[in-house]
């Protein structure tokens, strides 16, 4: 034991708790976690291969993939918007498979925090917890875009020598390309947010995936079988609202996917449409969490 | 003087369950408190109600002057170790630290500190999935201290520590008090309390049994027997021979006397011309002035088959 000052010094270290700070923190503990970095990893690594993928194999002068237009002759270059959809339609043909990655990453970021008891540590630090889980949903955000930006360019970027040796025109330069490829992007960090607040309302990791993949991948099976049998428009209306269903527009070109036209008579038909459900969705779930988040013990 | 834990009126009810029954005491700063209590008694739930992870039912937690959370510096404020391994598995230590380094601006610097104060140097690197109790107690009380704080809160802190560990829990609990900081310590092992602590308040049941500085508990509790060691036992037994006298022999050769004082026992001894060894009032331990508070207390008893 040494010397016993009878008042504690002040510390000499850090300052206050800031909002940046917490950015920062929830910044190295996304960037620490192994698990995390694999998804991201993989989510690139899916993107870039499914369009390289589609792009080598497809034999777009017969229509193979979104062309619109009836087979060319041989040799004849597909420009215009046959060409765009085949642009958009494959460097975004990944994020239907990649949309469930940042679905269990966004569950995951939040559940892995409960079922380790590091939700108590990240309260103690940020007391009024609002704080810890907005930085969070912003980190989760803002690298859940970044990935996919980076997946969706470097497909775009792999692939253009192919369709160009294959006669697709290639003009990324286009609103009406690369809007849907940035959309595309939106489309995944939203989802990625969706079931972040989905893992903060259910705590277990268990049940938000379960809730998460069974809205995404459940949902719309039991709404097909349940339109193919009762015919019912408002089944197929009732599909659409569906998060991924109603998202998937944000990368449509100029308003049809590349995997089919949709209905006469949908309700949402444009990527503005789909993003406000998407939106409506993300806002309901979001202010439900931090509601109960506020609330409850830890 | 506003470094001290006041709690008012607290209570906690989960369910039908009331694990924390309007509770009031102030801990102080300069000493180092220590809180016990049986399993089940709401020490741990009374912790986090003071760091606001768990909402009171009713009542209020105040620590140096404000609750937990409308300090602009918590971790500056107050540093908690509220079970071992509040700690993603997947992530390092050294990581952990420095994620919540970062939410108050602390310097790395002062991440390397905590590590080295605490003995993780050599694990600080490693995923903390694979650390064994004792190393999980060490990084919380890294975490603990990494705002080197005003107030401490430690919830049962030398649970899987090493005699070493132990030991030096003790020696930085009573360092840290020294230094005129508030630190509040539970613990269900009287006897590491009665080296450690200055003061405790012993909660059964969700209520305050006893605060009381440790001296005047174990005082309080006093045996009234006294032990006495002569070359000449029969004669001293003769000699304070009495109605309300019991002197038994003990193994080790010397006597032990209940229902007359030392200085009775000292006297008597001296008109019979007996030479006395030694003459000891015995003390209760703290165990046996917590044993005796809790007697009624204990939520989940072992009983033990007739």
């Amino acid at each position: 034991m040494t010397a016993t000052p009878a008042v504690a010094p002040r510390p000499a270290v850090g300052g206050s708790l800031s909002a940046s700070g917490i950015v920062r923190s929830e910044w190295i503990k996304l960037r620490t976690v192994r698990s995390t970095l694999w998804c991201y990893g993989l989510l690139i690594v899916l993107v870039v291969g499914v369009g390289t993928l589609i792009a080598s194999l497809a034999n777009f002068a017969d229509g193979d993939f979104g062309s619109r237009s009836a087979p060319l002759a041989n040799g004849a270059a597909i420009t215009g918007d046959a060409a765009g959809s085949i642009v958009v339609g494959l460097n975004t043909a990944g994020l239907n498979i990649a949309v469930l990655i940042v679905a269990v990453l966004g569950s995951l970021i939040i559940t892995g925090e409960y079922s380790t008891g590091m939700i108590r540590s990240t309260f103690t630090a940020a007391p009024r917890r609002t704080g810890a889980l907005t930085a969070k949903g912003i980190v989760l955000a803002a690298t859940a875009f970044a990935a996919t930006t980076v997946g969706i360019w470097l497909s775009a970027l792999v692939t253009w020598p192919i369709l160009s040796a294959k006669g697709v025109e290639v003009q990324l330069g286009d609103p009406a390309v690369f809007l849907p490829l940035l959309g595309g992007a939106l489309y995944i960090t939203m989802i990625a947010l969706l079931a972040f607040g989905f893992g903060v309302i259910l705590r277990s990791t268990a049940g938000s995936l379960a809730t998460v993949l069974g809205l995404m991948l459940v949902a719309p099976i039991v709404l097909e079988l349940l339109h193919a049998l009762t015919n019912a428009a408002w089944v197929s209306h009732v599909s659409e609202l569906l998060p991924q269903n109603a998202g998937s527009h944000l990368f449509d070109y100029r308003g049809a996917s590349a995997f089919g036209g949709s209905d006469p008579g949908s309700w949402i038909t444009t990527g503005w449409q789909g993003f406000a459900v998407l939106l409506a969705w993300n806002v309901t779930v979001l202010a439900v969490a931090l509601i109960r988040v506020k609330r409850r013990d830890a | 003087m506003d470094r001290v834990i006041e709690i008012h009126n607290l209570s906690k009810r989960y369910g039908p369950k009331l694990a924390v029954d309007d509770i009031s005491f102030t801990v102080q700063p300069g000493l180092v408190t220590g809180f016990l209590g049986p399993n089940g008694a709401g020490k741990s739930t009374t912790m986090r109600m003071i760091v606001g992870l768990d909402r009171p039912t009713t009542g209020s937690a105040v620590v140096n002057g404000k609750q937990y959370a409308d300090h602009r510096d918590p971790l500056h404020q107050v540093g908690a170790l509220l079970e071992a391994k509040a700690v993603h598995t997947g992530r390092s230590a050294y990581n952990h630290l420095l994620a919540l380094a970062a939410t108050h601006s602390i310097p790395t610097s002062r991440v390397h500190e905590v590590i080295d104060m605490t003995g993780l140097d050599k694990v600080a690197g490693k995923r903390v999935g694979g650390f064994s109790l004792g190393m999980g107690q060490r990084l919380g009380i890294a975490a603990a201290l990494l705002g080197d704080p005003q107030t401490l809160i430690l919830d049962e802190p030398v649970n899987g520590l090493d005699p070493d560990g132990v030991l030096w829990v003790r020696q930085l609990t009573r360092y840290l008090a020294s230094q005129g900081r508030t630190i509040f310590l539970s613990s269900h092992l009287m006897s590491e309390m009665a080296l450690t602590a200055d003061h405790v308040i012993i909660l059964g049941r969700g209520r305050v049994l006893a605060d009381a500085p440790i001296s005047e508990l174990t005082g309080r509790a006093g045996t009234g027997r006294v032990t006495v060691r002569t070359p000449s036992p029969a004669e001293l037994t003769q000699a304070i021979a009495g109605p309300d006298v019991t002197v038994t022999e003990q193994p080790d050769g010397t006597l032990s006397v209940a229902g007359l004082g030392a200085q009775q026992v000292g006297e008597a001894a001296f008109r019979a011309g007996i030479a006395l060894y030694e003459l000891t009032p015995v003390k209760a331990s703290l165990e046996q002035a917590y044993l005796a508070l809790t007697q009624d207390e204990v939520e989940f008893r072992s009983e033990v088959a007739a």
